[in-house]
């Protein structure tokens, strides 16, 4: 009976004596499902009083901020069933935003009371049961499209440059909800199987051999001194520039005498420069065995790429191939470092049958050569498609689909000129184009009975109306996680037997251990703490740097003139004007001119990604404790990188990153002061502590602030300079916090943006901006004060542990889910945050957790199909009947 | 063996250009052959995208970020005799061929109810003029003007439309303010809950629109993948109708989606039957996205011309940024970030740096016009003059997130049914009462409502 709010008797005081109050506590979860009469009656006397004596105010008798209004829940149903409303509630309590500062707070029992009964009366979860949720059918994204072709075929596709990118959502781009297939996209994955077969698949079972001798295994004398390098540090090729005369060779040894065929491949390139050409020309030439077999001039060709097929006659034995870089215009300026680039010189032959190889990859697909006979290729076409059709759609397939795919090759081998080969690889097309190998279909077990588990997993109540998901399904989602790729034999095997859960920590042992698994780490972390930016965000050095060299107000004004001289009309300037001009702008080419001693170039910003992906990786296999990514005493370096952070007395040599302890004064150590995360919270120009405070409160404690609210009225300019000095970024910011529309949000923010300014937008260590010390003191909002980085650092590990333990469990779960959490997920995150604080933060509880909770493991079984195609699975019919 | 996979991008758009002045015969021709004789009997302007001349109508949109500085974009008096301003002068010379729109509005890109998130909406709402639904995941936005003509007119050109984009990067982690990044990333949207994603690298539009291969080869690589293609179909679709009768709910939404996609692969095979071997425009295909920016944008303008003129398509979206972006622009001055910049405070650098940049994207604008202008159509006219293409921003004053009096500009004539050559101000109306006018002038008679509009939009 709903009884309207105005009636109610106050209920009781809200100060009740402590041991009756924990003994509420620890009765609630166990009875609290038991009943709504139950849930309402706690609310009544327990949970309303204190929401009248902390919330009301403003968010109830008619006063509704943020759009809540407590006391406009009138009925029992509107009470318990406004999940949106009590999670908001929850989320705000435990993040300590609601209550506001400065307002009455409620005590820690009380807020726990309160969370008890969410958790247990609204959201009505069920610890021993909670509820899975749902995941929409996710397609393969990108980089799991890239790996699963990688691993299925045995090639290299780059879905980068090949497919657009896919929308993310909740941060993660593996989410099923967002990801969309647009016809554009479809046509793509045609084309790309295309590709890949042709790439993968031999078209013939015999074919002459190939050699490909890449660019860099051409030896000279001494290295081209202008070569310039185009694009990626590319282990494969090498340049030779225009401008120098140079000669490399390499050797190759023919097995047999006979015709071979020489196929060159070259990329004319040039480092493009504004508005000044290059008309430079250059002859290189081929020979063999020192005879002249191929030459060609070149001439300024941007990026073009050639190719050559050369015939031969060769004997058995070594023959020498050399390139001839001949420079052909001397006197011309050099301007824009032309070179060309040897990308590969392929043998191919001899091309006389008898002497044709199987092609490489044969084996991965085939056996043997293909049997005469319709009836006998039509069978070995079977055993070759049925082990490929149920690797790619990763479950087992009806015979009927396979007798599709067979007739498929058939008619495609049986037209005149093309081979049985080709047939298959026609069918591995349609493969590759369906959507059960371009989605992750799923669906679920419902007979208790059927599967057998040990270990970890949940099994099902029977009232539920969830179910576990079906075997092949949870190998899909493990490997998926781990390798964001598709499960191997091993994973297959087990699911088709039924035995996945039997094994299933032994198995998620060894995905982990598994090269493989580099990749949870890459796309987890990438888009976790947003380490995918680091290699495209735009940082302008010189102007980071110049903020930290004293303020220059001559260099500044003659600037301002360049500025006015250039916008005016060539035609319109006078001599005198031209000559300044000309001055200005060759000075400032002079001081530009010099290499920037921490340019971010492509090698440090892959070193900047690494070091905070093998931070993480480190951490998860050698299971230790996940807050040393917030203030652990090591990261790891390279001569480059601890060059650029200004620890070259560290000793650390070499190209390659490895854990190095850092000293306390440096600042360093954890994920929040490595380059990568500096980086990318910062602006092209300057750092910003709002951003970083934002990424903090984002990603670490899992409180972001509401977003800024539109017409943010204009600041007066804030940055006019105090006298002659101009103003440091934190008197900018404390503008932020005198206007109470403002301050809400940023005095959360900024003070943890500001404790990182000794952080240049480069993640270098800086002590002055401006000519000004910088002042990395600051105070949280929980009360907290530090006056240093590394004293943030340890109050976030101490303190605030739970929230970042909170954060991450969220972040993680999402990014394995694939989709984003839900109320009743609270269950499941509180469950791991618990585990969590028993071990101190160890990261295998985390993710044993994860692959170990409901979420994971099961589905909602009211919308799952029943699949009759599989034999493992039971009707839902079966399913309702087991629930009653 | 695909050699231009394993090949890095660097490009010289220098290369292309070499062969596209030269040697393009007008194909338009065959293709035209139809819609001509429809044209020459019926009364002007009553068929679908053609001029009464017979020759083909295009539409185009392109969309820039974060707005313009007013200040420097409107001129002073509208009417004939307008002075270019100083963010609008590098169109100056184009004057005849184009029309400086103001007081259009999209009043869906405010926050109303929904709070923050300016550039998702600025973005989202550009061309759909609808209220987007604020989700991260949940996404809802509307069919977008573009995606209604290709429904009416699609059916004449080998393709229904382009969508292109010059904005390649996506960054890592969410988006605006809780909404989805499609919302921010795309224009053109076929349903309320399906994207239509731009292609952003030039070789790919290129081999999409031509056919893959050197000059000569195109063609014959384009008929025997299409003839591949559809026992690869007919395989995938029993999988697919295999699949959906195990689905259900949303995933049966996303199945839906791929079957989309098959049924206009199938469509478009059947049209390739219908329009014959595509004519090889003969220049060599682009080896992908060049490094720096102007050559990037330059040259993705040189596909879209290169599409319209080969009436591969009349219909084309091409974003030059996405809402929000922070790209800056160093060859020009301007190291900071563009949507940084934009939230200037009044403070006259900023404004200053910002107008460079309003001016950079204008001046890359002019370069298409012009060559628009000085390319003939079949009629004998130039393509800009049998084209409408608007070129504007989802945010007015980018600093202020407003989204009214949009920065517009209305190039082309629309094969005389447009009067350009004026800076019109048409008080406060809704964006979306010009599309109803463009689509009326693309011959779809029964297009009334479109969006948040409340009737076409006069004087145009």
């Amino acid at each position: 009976m709903a009884i309207p709010p105005s009636t109610l008797r106050p209920g009781p005081r809200p100060t009740l004596p402590a041991p009756w109050l924990w003994l509420l506590c620890l009765a609630l979860p166990a009875c609290a499902a038991a009943s709504d009469s139950a849930a309402m009656a706690t609310f009544r006397q327990q949970i309303q009083p204190l929401l009248k004596e902390y919330c009301y105010d403003c968010h109830a008798d008619g006063a509704n901020k943020g759009g809540v209004a407590f006391d406009e829940l009138k009925t029992d149903a509107a009470v318990l069933e406004n999940h949106d409303l009590w999670w908001k509630a929850l989320k705000n309590l435990r993040a300590g935003i609601m209550p506001p500062d400065k307002k009455p707070q409620p005590s820690a029992t009380q807020k726990l009371l309160i969370e008890q009964w969410i958790k247990s009366s609204a959201f009505a979860a069920d610890p021993q049961n909670p509820d899975p949720g749902r995941v929409t059918v996710r397609r393969l994204n990108r980089t799991e499209y890239r790996n699963t072709v990688r691993d299925l075929m045995g090639v290299e596709f780059d879905t980068e440059k090949e497919f657009p990118p896919d929308d993310s959502g909740h941060g993660f781009d593996n989410i099923g909800d967002v990801l969309t297939l647009p016809p554009m996209l479809l046509e793509k994955y045609l084309a790309a199987a295309r590709t890949i077969v042709s790439m993968a698949v031999p078209a013939r079972a015999k074919a002459p051999e190939e050699f490909v001798l890449n660019g860099r295994s051409f030896r000279g004398d001494e290295p081209s001194p202008n070569a310039t390098n185009r694009g990626p540090m590319n282990a494969t090729t090498q340049a030779l520039s225009y401008y120098d005369a140079a000669s490399v060779t390499n050797r190759h040894r023919a097995a047999h005498p006979g015709r071979y065929q020489l196929l060159l491949d070259v990329t004319a390139n040039e480092r493009f420069v504004d508005n000044q050409f290059d008309y430079n020309k250059c002859r290189l030439t081929f020979r063999v065995d020192g005879r002249e077999v191929h030459q060609h001039e070149y001439t300024r060709e941007g990026g073009k790429a050639f190719h050559f097929d050369i015939d031969q006659q060769w004997q058995a034995g070594e023959h020498e191939l050399v390139w001839v870089m001949e420079p052909l215009t001397p006197q011309q300026k050099r301007v824009r470092s032309l070179s060309i680039r040897l990308d590969s010189v392929t043998v191919r032959g001899p091309l006389e049958p008898k002497y044709w190889v199987r092609p490489k990859n044969f084996a991965r697909f085939f056996q043997q050569d293909a049997p005469r006979g319709a009836a006998a290729r039509r069978r070995y076409a079977k055993e070759i498609l049925e082990p490929f059709v149920w690797r790619a759609y990763r479950r087992d397939v009806e015979p009927k689909t396979i007798d599709r795919l067979v007739a498929l090759a058939e008619t495609t081998y049986r037209q005149s000129g093309k081979t049985f080969e080709e047939g298959i690889g026609q069918a591995m097309v349609a493969v590759l184009a369906s959507p059960r190998f371009l989605f992750r279909e799923e669906s679920a077990v419902a007979d208790i009975n059927a599967s057998r588990h040990v270990g970890s997993a949940r099994p099902p109540a029977a009232s539920s109306s969830y179910a576990l998901v079906d075997e092949y399904a949870l190998a899909t989602r493990l490997s998926y996680f781990y390798w964001s790729s598709t499960p191997d034999d091993a994973l297959l095997r087990l699911a088709r037997d039924g035995r996945l859960r039997e094994q299933y920590t032994e198995q998620a042992r060894r995905l982990l251990r598994d090269r493989r698994s580099e990749a949870l780490v890459r796309n987890f972390v990438g888009q976790w703490l947003q380490t995918r930016d680091t290699e495209t965000v735009t940082i302008d050095a010189r102007q980071v740097l110049n903020r930290e060299a004293a303020s220059d107000p001559d260099g500044e004004k003659r600037r301002q003139r360049f500025r006015a001289l250039r916008d005016k009309p060539e035609e319109s300037l006078t001599p005198e004007e031209k000559k300044e001009l000309e001055e200005i702008r060759s000075t400032f080419f002079r001081r530009f001119g010099r290499p920037l001693r921490a340019e971010l170039t492509g090698d440090l910003r892959r070193a900047l990604r690494q070091e905070t992906e093998k931070s993480f990786d480190y951490v998860v296999r050698e299971d230790r404790s996940l807050l040393e990514l917030i203030n652990g005493d090591y990261t790891f370096l390279n001569e480059r990188l601890a060059r650029h952070y200004g620890l070259t007395n560290l000793n650390v040599t070499g190209e390659e990153l490895r854990l190095v302890r850092v000293p306390p004064e440096s600042g360093r150590g954890g994920v929040l002061t490595q380059g990568s995360v500096l980086a990318v919270t910062s602006n092209p120009t300057r750092t910003s502590p709002v951003k970083r405070g934002l990424f903090i409160l984002d990603n670490i404690l899992g409180t972001p602030p509401a977003p800024p609210p539109p017409d943010i009225p204009p600041l007066e300019d804030a940055a006019k300079d105090i006298k002659d000095r101009p103003v440091s970024l934190r008197e900018t910011l404390a503008l932020h916090r005198e206007k109470p529309l403002c301050s809400s949000c940023h005095n959360r923010m900024d003070p943890l943006g500001l404790a990182f300014e000794n952080f240049n937008a480069m993640g270098m260590w800086r002590d002055k901006e401006r000519n000004q010390e910088i002042d990395a003191t600051g105070r949280l909002l929980s009360g907290e004060s530090f006056s240093r980085i590394q004293e943030l650092k340890q109050i976030l590990a101490q303190n605030h542990a739970v929230e970042f333990y909170r954060t991450i469990t969220e972040k993680l779960l999402t990014y394995a889910l694939g989709r984003g959490l839900e109320y009743y997920d609270v269950l499941t995150v509180d469950a791991i945050v618990e585990e969590l604080k028993r071990s101190d933060g160890r990261a295998s509880v985390l993710l044993t957790g994860i692959i170990n909770s409901a979420p994971f493991q099961k589905t909602r079984l009211a919308e799952m199909p029943q699949n009759a195609e599989s034999p493992r699975n039971v009707k839902t019919a079966q399913a309702a009947a087991l629930a009653q | 063996m695909n050699t231009q996979l394993q090949r890095e991008l660097s490009l010289s758009r220098r290369h292309f250009l070499r062969g596209l002045g030269a040697c393009i015969a007008l194909p338009a021709f065959e293709s035209l052959r139809p819609v001509r004789m429809l044209a020459a009997s019926a009364a002007a302007g009553s068929g679908l995208a053609v001029t009464k001349t017979g020759a083909p109508l295009r539409a185009a949109f392109l969309c820039f970020p974060n707005g313009a500085i007013p200040s420097a974009w409107w001129p002073k008096e509208d009417g004939k005799q307008f002075e270019f301003s100083r963010t609008l002068k590098p169109l100056e010379p184009l004057r005849e061929h184009l029309q400086v729109l103001g007081g259009l509005d999209q009043k869906f890109a405010y926050p109303g109810p929904d709070g923050a998130g300016d550039h998702a909406r600025g973005n989202g709402v550009f061309l759909t003029g609808v209220r987007l639904k604020k989700s991260a995941t949940d996404i809802r936005a509307g069919i977008s003007i573009d995606q209604v003509m290709a429904r009416h007119i699609g059916h004449l050109t080998r393709f229904p439309s382009l969508e292109l984009s010059s904005d390649a990067v996506r960054t890592a982690g969410a988006c605006d303010s809780g909404y989805a990044c499609a919302y921010q990333f795309n224009l053109s949207w076929s349903s309320a809950t399906t994207p239509v994603a731009a292609e952003s690298n030039p070789r790919a539009v290129f081999e999409r629109l031509f056919g893959a291969g050197a000059p000569g080869e195109r063609a014959t690589n384009m008929k025997r993948r299409q003839q591949e293609q559809r026992s690869v179909l007919d395989f995938v679709l029993e999988d697919a109708r295999g699949m959906n009768r195990r689905l259900n709910g949303r995933d049966r939404e996303k199945l839906d989606q791929y079957l989309t996609g098959v049924r206009e692969i199938e469509t478009s095979i059947q049209k390739a039957e219908r329009f014959g071997t595509v004519k090889d425009p003969g220049v060599e295909t682009p080896s992908g996205i060049p490094q720096e920016r102007a050559q990037y944008v330059q040259l993705m303008f040189d596909m879209l011309t290169l599409a319209f003129q080969t009436d591969c398509t009349r219909v084309a979206t091409l974003l030059l940024g996405h809402d929000g972006d922070n790209r800056s622009l160093p060859e020009i001055g301007v190291p900071e970030g563009h949507h940084d910049l934009s939230h200037h405070f009044n403070n006259q650098e900023k404004i200053q740096k910002l107008t460079d940049i309003d001016l950079w994207y204008v001046t890359q604008f002019a370069k298409l016009v012009k060559k628009l202008n000085d390319t003939k159509d079949v009629d004998g006219e130039s393509l800009l003059h049998n084209s409408m293409i608007v070129y504007g921003s989802g945010n007015a004053d980018g600093n202020r997130h407003t989204h009214s009096n949009l920065p517009l500009i209305l190039a082309g004539a629309g094969g005389g049914t447009l009067t350009p050559g004026r800076y019109v101000q048409h008080g406060a109306k809704p964006m979306t009462n010009l599309f109803l006018s463009m689509a009326e002038r693309m011959g779809i008679q029964k297009l009334d409502s479109f969006g948040d509009s409340t009737g076409r939009l006069g004087d145009v």
